[in-house]
């Protein structure tokens, strides 16, 4: 099936036409399962439990026909798991029934969780019994959507018979299969559409790309309820026949060789974050079979990925993308002496990609701008958000807001974002959730945040608080506050209260009132590099991490 | 050591390197967003020093609760003597 058949978007729409094996996950995964009934597919050597392609296949079904008895083809279903047999047996149950799944990080506070579900229409959510305390005030409070903890569909990932392949309604490539919530500029994080094409047409070009195959074991130990996890990992490994070694992301640092090793790995996918933590700890061991690590999700320091090879032997594949192109457009080349190193590489055949000025212009090779992406990979849009879609998916092209430039040989180079985003161990954050937060608090008065240089995780988060005339609130308070609302991972390391400044007692801002960022980065470097810093601004980076 | 006792000994050990409020056998990874990637690399290298052991990289991915974790040592610790 060629994908220019399909009814596609603007903004979906690549030069070359992409052609498609399989319409939807389910023929996808019934194919492997047909091709290889007694192939691994997923191991996880937590609960060291395997799954061949086969059973896998027959759970799903089963997970299907579990839904469908109590959910309506069509609706939406949060799955709150970490990396569990059960998270993808739901997931793969839920879009063979034409369903859309929400995943979402366990570790959000109740009110971001509870955000997602209300937004995305949530009517079936799955969660972790261990997430009870958390979780009870929504279970009890949000009558109309029914809440199901993993023991409900733990029988599902057992071995069982009955398996029955019926009445699954027919999904169109185009159906979406998943809404992955990133961080928003309005204060709230934003559905990212995806559908079943988005899916299958990235895994496609990245398994080629890397070719992929029967013989690729991947080690995932980044979250599925992550785009990197579920398409990188996941669909690229099924979509070449592969296996995949699941492990929980929080707990895979030290084990990370071991894993490697024992599992005989021959790929796996990184935030920079991981290889900056795996060499200041000084985790070592030997790469085994693994032929190549994928990395991407924040900017890689040229010096860290040369310093990693160079300790350890293994190529380092660079790439870039984002949640509304699926994942990756674009990969430095495979095999690694093909690569240019300090490049994200050339764009995959699936995509195409153009730099572009203020005037959303094409430049020319060599000049900076934002980098514009399109394909059948690109992302139906945004979900409940037409203002924001309509500008980010426009004349044809989705603008990712990332800031790089193409030299003449056609590879990308990424140099950073063009508006405050900050990038937090690959976890991607706006001021304004935190922002959003820090304005409820009685005391202050308004605030601005910004991200900071971190030796391991890329970027820590610090905020600027203007307390109200009178208030006396401390710092410690306003991070206890922040605590109650936003998920660990985007809380603030440090609040500073510009009142107590000397040198700048009001947050600095335009002629129009916007306040001015980077004059705030400037700002806290200033303070940062001066030893005698009254205000203690200075911490120990990378003393605490993102899980 | 019991497994009680081990509980003694680790808890303020965890609950320094966690920065949370008490760690017992309902603690989990999962339900404690303070134990993240990095602090769980630091709580084992501080449970390390602690007892004199060395916790072995294939086990370490799998102490992803107080009851696995103080089982493990348990376990670990019984060998030594």
């Amino acid at each position: 099936m060629n994908v220019n058949t399909l009814p596609l978007l603007p903004h979906q729409q690549a030069s070359r036409g992409v052609e498609l094996r399989y319409r939807n996950f389910h023929e996808l995964l019934k194919a492997k399962a047909d091709e290889a009934p007694a192939r691994e597919f997923l191991v996880f050597p937590e609960s060291d439990r395997r799954y061949s392609y086969r059973e896998f296949y027959e759970l799903s079904l089963a997970a299907a026909e579990w839904l469908g008895a109590r959910a309506k083809n069509g609706s939406t279903t949060c799955i709150i798991f970490r990396n569990t047999p059960e998270f993808l047996a739901i997931f793969f149950g839920a879009v063979f029934r034409g369903m859309t799944v929400v995943p979402v990080n366990p570790d959000l506070a109740a009110p971001e969780i509870r955000f997602i579900v209300e937004n995305s229409d949530g009517a079936t959510v799955f969660y972790d019994p261990e997430l009870e305390a958390k979780l009870g005030p929504l279970v009890g409070g949000m009558k109309h959507v029914a809440f199901h903890p993993l023991g409900d569909v733990a029988h599902l990932t057992q071995a069982d018979a009955g398996r029955i392949e019926s009445g699954l309604p027919e999904v169109d490539p185009t159906t979406p299969a998943a809404i992955i919530y990133t961080s928003g500029t309005t204060g709230y994080p934003k559905g990212v559409v995806l559908s079943h094409m988005n899916f299958l047409v990235d895994g496609m070009g990245m398994a080629e790309w890397f070719h992929f195959s029967p013989e690729t074991r991947s080690l995932c130990i980044l979250p599925l309820f992550h785009n990197n996890g579920l398409v990188v990992s996941m669909t690229t490994t099924l979509w070449g026949g592969g296996s995949i070694v699941m492990v929980d992301p929080k707990a895979s640092l030290r084990s990370f060789w071991a894993l490697v090793t024992r599992y005989h790995a021959t790929f796996t996918s990184v935030m920079p974050s991981i290889l900056a933590a795996i060499l200041a700890m000084g985790f070592d061991g030997r790469p085994g079979l693994l032929e190549g690590i994928i990395c991407g999700g924040q900017l890689l320091p040229l010096s860290l990925a040369q310093k990693f090879e160079a300790r350890f032997g293994v190529p380092i594949f660079e790439g870039f993308g984002s949640t509304e192109a699926t994942s990756y457009s674009c990969f430095n080349a495979f095999p690694a002496d093909k690569r240019k190193l300090g490049s994200v590489g050339q764009v995959l055949p699936i995509s195409d990609m153009k730099v572009v000025d203020e005037n959303d212009l094409e430049v020319a090779d060599g000049v900076e701008g934002e980098i514009c992406i399109r394909g059948a990979n690109v992302a139906i849009g945004y979900h409940k958000l037409p203002e924001l879609e309509a500008h980010r998916f426009r004349h044809g092209w989705y603008h990712s807001g990332d800031f790089g430039l193409r030299e003449k040989d056609g590879h990308y180079y990424f140099r950073g974002r063009r508006d405050d985003l900050i990038v937090k161990g690959g976890e991607k954050i706006y001021p304004a959730e935190i922002e959003n937060v820090l304005s409820k608090h009685a005391s202050v008065a308004e605030s601005a945040v910004i991200g900071v240089e971190d030796a391991i995780l890329g970027q820590e988060i610090c905020a600027f608080a203007k307390l109200r005339e009178g208030a006396t609130t401390s710092e410690a308070e306003l991070l206890k506050f922040c605590a109650q609302s936003l998920a660990r991972f985007k809380q603030p390391k440090r609040i500073v209260i510009i009142n107590r400044l000397g040198d700048m007692p009001e947050l600095p801002k335009g002629p129009t009132k916007k306040i001015l960022y980077r004059v705030l980065r400037d700002y806290y470097g200033r303070r940062l590099a001066n030893s005698e810093d009254p205000e203690g601004l200075k911490w120990v980076l990378g003393s605490q991490g993102a899980g | 050591m019991t497994v009680q006792e081990l509980y003694a000994e680790v808890s303020p050990i965890a609950v320094e390197v966690l920065q949370i409020p008490h760690f017992d056998s309902s603690v989990t990874m999962n339900s404690t967003p303070e134990w993240d990637s990095l602090s769980h690399v630091q709580l084992l290298s501080a449970l390390e020093r602690k007892f004199s052991i060395e916790i072995s990289a294939d086990e370490a991915f799998k102490l992803t609760s107080a009851e696995k974790l103080v089982r493990y040592l348990h376990e670990t610790l019984k060998g030594k003597q």
